[in-house]
């Protein structure tokens, strides 16, 4: 399991004079709070977009939002990674630039009213989300044990209460823990990881403490994760997308109950 | 550059010399047609009666009186329906019709008219035989559109005409796809009514509608007011075309519409078809090797227009990456006509429609295609 590879990180959390009211009184002393920074995303020197995140994993980070973006579809076509954290930038420089994802870059789809329109709001994301073909499956244990698994890694959540946990897991094992100030940004390292590693990702499961909105849930139909799981709630797109796309959508994963919104096939007793 | 792939909707481009029969009679006619004797409102209506004239020869219509323009064939079919069925009557139409014909029909089933709807095939064709049992029971009025605006089907209109004619049941027909790439002859066919846009394939602007009415046939005006003749009266002429054209006409279009029919002369509407139908050949041959791609072919093509849909892509989100990833227009959803898409077993998504018109290329043709081609692949 890959929680930190070895480069240096930006510190996760740090510490600041505070003020604290009580019944009883107020006394001043320090408190942790989670990093937060805007951090610039360049695609063969094009400013593409400032993301704002808790500085970490930002190869990840940037290369798994433009994957998503359909900016880069194979991992030959990367050249380089250059991540600047202290200056808040990432240049990415990669061949093969798509014509089509430029065209289509944050284009929201626009329907006529002539018939049942889309369920996406992004052109590209309804070229790049398919149905999920996967014969994933997973017991309530192992579910169980998945979510007690990632609760015992969010220390920087234990410090803070600032940061989203997510975790990519086989129903056995988690492989992969990511965590910051966005969710969307977790699961894009998540992605970015995936992608610069070759993981497959069509027999995982993307375990989160976000709520499953319409964009979590686009972004694992891009890269077909086929089983989201969150000890929050879904949204009413999220569900209509879930059982569109074949995702098995699971919400208030908590104190040993769980709720599935589409899917539940996948889960085997 | 650009590529228009929805002449179903409208034609584009236009000839130019519509542009410019246009750009005249705004620059240099101006007046207004019938209410006038000054020599700009005496041309105006030259303009108007030589269209009326050029309709009704393209149409097979005797009599050019009984030609009218109305907005739009929408105006015209409502003017029929709302004109001639009264509560109590039965009228028959086909499965494949548009919302034109549907949608005021709905509204007069609520007053008491009596629809029945005889059902076409799954590749849009009607059911001659079931057709012909629906108009044993007494029927006021039976509506065909003569080929469907959403997969091309060309229905059999001759002999339809001939059994509505032996029964002495009116026939209105919906030509507003064909009316100018198709052959029409109203009178050999005996048609009750007819109904066609002018933008369409005959290529004028937008905003021109054409309705015939037979002169044995008394189908009450939608509107009434000022025509310019018999203004002594307080009630509407009784006579074609004025009953039906109150209020000033729009001359633009009109004269648009008539520079569309001589470059249809001009052009040949055999030729017109033929390209029309060799580019809907390429594009049905050139869809169905493509895998996960469906098209609905009719039996028999009466027109350019081909309906296709993609396995796990809603027809909208790929009319729209077309429309933002190769600048290609086609219109995508259920173009107005539910009852067609169920029929073809569309409905509710509809369909992605490719209509090429006279202008439309081959290599436009592979063009689209490249880019379909692209998008199921979904390599960026």
């Amino acid at each position: 399991m890959d929680q930190s590879p070895d480069r240096p990180a930006t510190q996760k959390a740090v510490s600041v004079p505070v003020r604290v009211y009580e019944r009883e009184g107020c006394l001043e002393r320090s408190q942790l709070v989670v990093n937060e920074q805007p951090v610039t995303l360049y695609l063969n020197q094009r400013e593409m977009v400032t993301l704002l995140c808790a500085g970490n994993h930002l190869d990840e980070l940037a290369v798994g939002f433009l994957h998503g973006e359909g900016f880069l579809q194979n991992l030959a076509d990367l050249e380089e990674v250059l991540v600047d954290a202290s200056a808040g930038k990432v240049e990415v420089t990669a061949r093969g630039s798509s014509s089509l994802a430029e065209n289509l870059w944050q284009k929201r789809t626009i329907t006529s009213g002539c018939g049942k329109g889309s369920l996406f709001y992004y052109a590209i994301d309804s070229l790049l989300s398919r149905p999920v073909e996967s014969s994933v499956t997973l017991s309530s244990q192992q579910l169980r044990e998945r979510l007690e698994d990632l609760n015992r890694m969010s220390e920087t959540y234990r410090q803070t209460h600032g940061v989203h946990n997510t975790a990519l897991a086989t129903p056995e094992d988690i492989m992969l823990f990511r965590d910051d100030i966005g969710r969307h940004n977790a699961v894009d390292m998540i992605v970015g990881y995936s992608f610069l590693h070759g993981i497959s990702l069509e027999d995982k499961l993307l375990i989160t403490t976000g709520r499953l909105t319409s964009e979590i849930l686009i972004k694992a139909a891009k890269v077909g994760i086929p089983v989201l799981i969150s000890r929050n709630t879904a949204t009413s797109l999220a569900v209509e997308l879930a059982n569109s796309l074949n995702i098995t959508l699971i919400g208030f994963a908590r104190a040993g109950k769980f709720t599935v919104y589409s899917g539940a096939e996948r889960i085997v007793g | 550059m650009s590529i228009y792939l929805d002449n179903a909707a409208t034609s584009y481009p236009k000839p130019l010399s519509v542009y410019q029969a246009v750009e005249h009679v705004l620059k240099e006619v101006g007046g207004s047609p019938g209410r006038a004797s000054h020599r700009q409102a005496r041309e105006a209506s030259a303009i108007v009666e030589a269209a009326r004239k050029k309709v009704a020869l393209l149409f097979g219509i005797g009599n050019a009186e009984r030609v009218s323009f109305t907005k739009n064939a929408t105006e015209s079919i409502n003017l029929v329906l709302k004109g001639w069925l009264e509560p109590g009557d039965r009228v028959v139409v086909s499965g494949i019709e548009h919302n034109a014909v549907i949608r005021p029909l709905r509204r007069l089933s609520g007053d008491g008219v009596q629809v029945e709807i005889v059902p076409c095939g799954t590749d849009g064709q009607l059911e001659l035989e079931t057709f012909e049992k629906s108009l044993d029971k007494p029927c006021r009025l039976a509506v065909l559109t003569h080929a469907s605006n959403v997969n091309g089907a060309l229905q059999p209109i001759a002999e339809v005409a001939r059994i509505c004619s032996d029964r002495d049941i009116p026939l209105l027909l919906d030509a507003a796809q064909t009316g100018g790439i198709q052959t029409i002859m109203a009178d050999q066919w005996n048609l009750g009514m007819l109904a066609c846009s002018g933008h369409k394939s005959l290529l004028g602007p937008s905003g021109v509608g054409i309705l015939y009415v037979r002169e044995d046939l008394s189908v009450k005006p939608l509107i009434e007011g000022g025509t310019g003749s018999r203004s002594e009266e307080d009630f509407q002429p009784d006579f074609c075309p004025d009953c039906y054209e109150s209020g000033t006409p729009n001359l633009l279009g009109i004269a648009g519409l008539a520079a569309g029919i001589d470059f249809i002369d001009e052009k040949g509407m055999t030729s017109m078809l033929q390209h029309e139908l060799s580019l809907a050949s390429r594009l049905e041959r050139g869809l169905m090797v493509l895998p996960g791609i469906k098209v609905y072919q009719p039996g028999v093509r009466g027109t350019s227009t081909v309906s296709f849909t993609s396995e796990g892509l809603n027809p909208a989100d790929l009319g729209y990456l077309l429309d933002q990833g190769f600048d290609i227009a086609v219109r995508t959803g259920l173009h107005c006509a539910p009852l067609a898409h169920r029929t073809l077993g569309t409905f509710p998504e509809g369909t992605v429609r490719v209509s090429p018109g006279v202008f439309t290329t081959l290599e436009e043709i592979d063009q689209f295609l490249h880019a379909i081609e692209t998008l199921i692949s979904r390599r960026l």
